[in-house]
C-alpha cells in the first residue's frame, strides 16, 4: 500500500493511506499510532485518525530529516499479526415506534420490509474506525450497499439521544440529542458517552459493534437498568 | 507565594450575563479522539496576553465576552485586566482603559458595556477563574461542563488576592490596529492540490467578507468558490481548517468546531491568525496569504 505524507503546518502532519475504508488500514493506522505513543510521546502531542488518515500534532518544529526517518520506521512496522481478538460489542436496540421514525420510509425507498431492514442491519459486525462529529459519536465501517440511503435534504431539528440511524454508506448511533440529516430507525437504551469517565466512551477504536433488535418492554428494563448504573455492556466473542 | 494569606474562595456575582459570556482557558487537549472539540479562547492572543499581564500561569481560566457585556459584583479583593475587543468597561460608574491591570475591592462593580471595534473580550483575574476542571480544563463546552453560558445570577468562583504591589504598573495600550489588517497567513490545506489553478488563483488573490453566519464553531464567507471536488472521507479538522463545500462556500472552523469533516480542507489558518480572524466582524475582509 503507498502511504504518504503531507506537511501542513511546522506542527501538523498528516499521514495518508490509499482512499478506501478498510480494516486492514485500520490496522496498521493503529500500530502506528501505537508505536509514536509507546515511543515519541516527547514529540508527538496528538494523534488523531480518519477513515485512511493519520494527522499528528507535534510539540515541537519537527525536522525534515527527523520526520523522513521516523517515517521510513513506521514503514517497516509489522502490522496485522492479532493476538488479541477485540471486543465485538452488542448493542440493545428497539427498531419499533416511536423508536424509528424514519424506518418505514427508508425500507419503502429500497423496496423492503421493515423487518428484512433490520435483518440487514443487525446481521453483521460493524467495526470502529474512529470517533467524530459529536462527543462520543462512532464512525462504523461495513454498512451493507442495500442500505446505503442519501441523507435527508432538510436536516431534523432534533434526533434523539440513543437514537440509531443511517445516512449515506454509513450507519451511526447519536450519543446526545443533535440536530441531523440522518434517518432515525431505531433507539438504544445505553449512554455511549460519560464525560466523567476515562476514557469516556467504552467502545475502543479497532473494536467490532454488533445490533441487537429488542422488543419495547426490553427497551424499558435496560433503560431503568442503565439510570440505575446496573447496566453492564456484553462483549460477543 | 510571599504576602498572600490563605483566602477562603470568594465569588463574582453576575447581576446581568451579557450576550454570551463563558469561562475558558487554552482548550480541551487528549479528547479529540473521543469527538470532543478543544474549545478555549477564539482570541489565543489577547487570552494569553491578559494572563502575562497578571502573571498568572497561562493555563488560568479567563471570562469571555462579546457583542455586549456583563454586570458583576466581586465579593472580594483581586486584580483583574480586560484584552481583545475595543468595549467601554466601567469601575463603580468610573471608565478604566483596557490592558491595565485593575485593583478590586470587595463590594465593585464591573459593568462592560456595548463593544466598539472586535469581537471577542478576555476578563482575566488574578489566579484565574476556579471553575469546575472537566478533562483538565475549564473551557465551557454544552454537554462537556455543567454550565455552557453565564446566566443573571450565576456566580463563578475565584481565590481573592489582596497583593496588589507587584501589578501596580502592568499596563498595556490596547487597540484595534493589530486585528484590524485583512491579511490572514494560511497554509494549504490537505486537499489543495486538488483545486484548479483558477481556484487557487481565487483564494489567493481575491478579497473575502465575512458572512453574518459567524459563532464559537465556525465563520462563512460570502463569496463562493465555484468547484466540483468529491467529498473526503471523514477525516480530522481543527480550528484554523478551512472547508470547501461543494456549493461554493468557505467554512472557516473555529474553537468549538466539530473535530472530524467530510468536506476538502483547502487551507489552514495560522494560530496566530486565528486570533485576528476572531475579532473580525460581519461584513470585514480578509485577504488570504499563502504560505508555500
Amino acid at each position: 500500500m503507498e502511504i504518504t505524507y503531507k506537511i501542513i503546518h511546522p506542527y501538523l502532519l498528516e499521514i495518508e493511506w490509499p482512499a478506501i475504508i478498510s480494516r486492514k488500514i485500520l490496522d496498521e493506522q493503529l500500530s502506528w499510532k501505537f508505536f509514536l505513543e509507546t515511543n515519541h510521546a516527547d514529540l508527538v502531542q496528538e494523534i488523531r485518525l480518519g477513515f485512511h488518515t493519520l494527522s499528528l500534532t507535534f510539540y515541537e518544529k519537527v525536522g525534515k530529516d527527523n520526520w523522513e526517518n521516523l517515517f521510513m520506521n513506521l514503514n517497516k512496522l509489522n502490522t496485522g499479526s492479532e493476538i488479541l481478538k477485540s471486543p465485538r460489542w452488542k448493542i440493545p436496540v428497539c427498531y419499533e415506534d416511536p423508536y424509528a421514525p424514519d424506518l418505514s420510509g427508508l425500507a419503502e425507498y429500497h423496496q423492503l420490509t421493515r423487518k428484512e431492514v433490520i435483518s440487514i442491519h443487525t446481521a453483521n459486525p460493524y467495526l470502529l474506525h474512529f470517533y467524530g462529529f459529536l462527543p462520543g459519536f462512532m464512525y462504523l465501517g461495513g454498512l451493507d450497499p442495500q442500505l446505503h440511503t442519501p441523507r435527508k435534504a432538510h436536516p431534523e431539528r432534533k434526533i434523539e439521544k440513543g437514537a440509531i440511524a443511517i445516512g449515506g454508506q454509513q450507519t451511526g448511533i447519536y450519543p446526545n440529542e443533535s440536530p441531523g440529516g440522518w434517518h432515525v430507525i431505531g433507539k438504544s437504551p445505553l449512554t455511549f458517552f460519560t464525560i466523567g469517565s476515562n476514557p469516556p466512551v467504552i467502545p475502543q477504536v479497532g473494536d467490532e459493534i454488533l445490533f441487537e433488535s429488542i422488543t419495547k418492554e426490553r427497551f424499558r428494563e435496560i433503560d431503568k437498568m442503565v439510570s440505575q448504573g446496573q447496566y453492564e455492556w456484553t462483549d460477543d466473542q | 507565594m510571599s504576602g498572600q494569606m490563605i483566602n477562603k474562595l470568594s465569588q463574582i456575582n453576575f447581576i446581568k450575563p451579557g450576550f454570551l459570556t463563558t469561562v475558558q482557558d487554552l482548550g480541551r487537549l487528549g479528547m479529540a479522539e473521543f469527538g470532543v472539540p478543544y474549545s478555549g479562547a477564539m482570541d489565543g492572543l489577547s487570552h494569553r496576553l491578559a494572563n502575562h499581564l497578571l502573571q498568572n500561569p497561562e493555563t488560568a481560566a479567563c471570562l469571555e465576552m462579546t457583542q455586549f457585556g456583563p454586570e458583576m459584583e466581586f465579593e472580594a479583593a483581586t486584580q483583574l485586566v480586560f484584552t481583545g475587543a475595543i468595549a467601554k468597561i466601567y469601575q463603580n460608574g468610573l471608565e478604566i482603559p483596557l490592558g491595565k491591570v485593575i485593583e478590586i475591592s470587595s463590594g465593585d462593580r464591573i459593568k462592560v458595556g456595548q463593544f466598539q471595534e472586535g469581537q471577542w473580550l478576555y476578563m482575566g483575574i488574578k489566579g484565574g477563574l476556579l471553575t469546575e476542571l472537566i478533562a483538565n480544563s475549564r473551557s465551557w463546552y454544552k454537554n462537556i461542563s455543567s454550565i455552557d453560558k453565564i446566566k443573571k445570577g450565576d456566580k463563578l468562583p475565584y481565590l481573592p488576592d489582596n497583593d496588589h504591589f507587584i501589578h501596580r504598573n502592568s499596563y498595556l495600550k490596547i487597540n484595534s490596529d493589530w486585528f484590524g489588517k485583512k491579511d490572514l497567513q494560511v497554509y494549504p490545506g490537505p486537499e489543495f492540490p486538488l483545486l484548479t489553478h483558477s481556484q487557487s488563483d481565487l483564494l489567493a488573490s481575491e478579497e473575502f467578507t465575512l458572512s453574518p453566519i459567524q459563532n464559537r464553531m465556525g465563520i462563512h464567507l460570502q463569496e463562493l468558490i465555484p468547484n466540483e471536488l468529491d467529498p473526503i472521507l471523514t477525516a480530522p479538522v481543527y480550528p484554523g481548517t478551512v472547508q470547501l463545500t461543494p456549493s461554493g462556500r468557505l467554512i472557516l472552523l473555529m474553537r468549538d468546531a466539530q473535530v472530524t469533516g467530510g468536506y476538502p480542507r483547502v487551507l489552514h489558518i495560522s494560530d496566530d491568525s486565528l486570533s485576528v480572524l476572531a475579532q473580525k466582524r460581519p461584513g470585514e475582509k480578509i485577504k488570504f496569504s499563502i504560505i508555500q
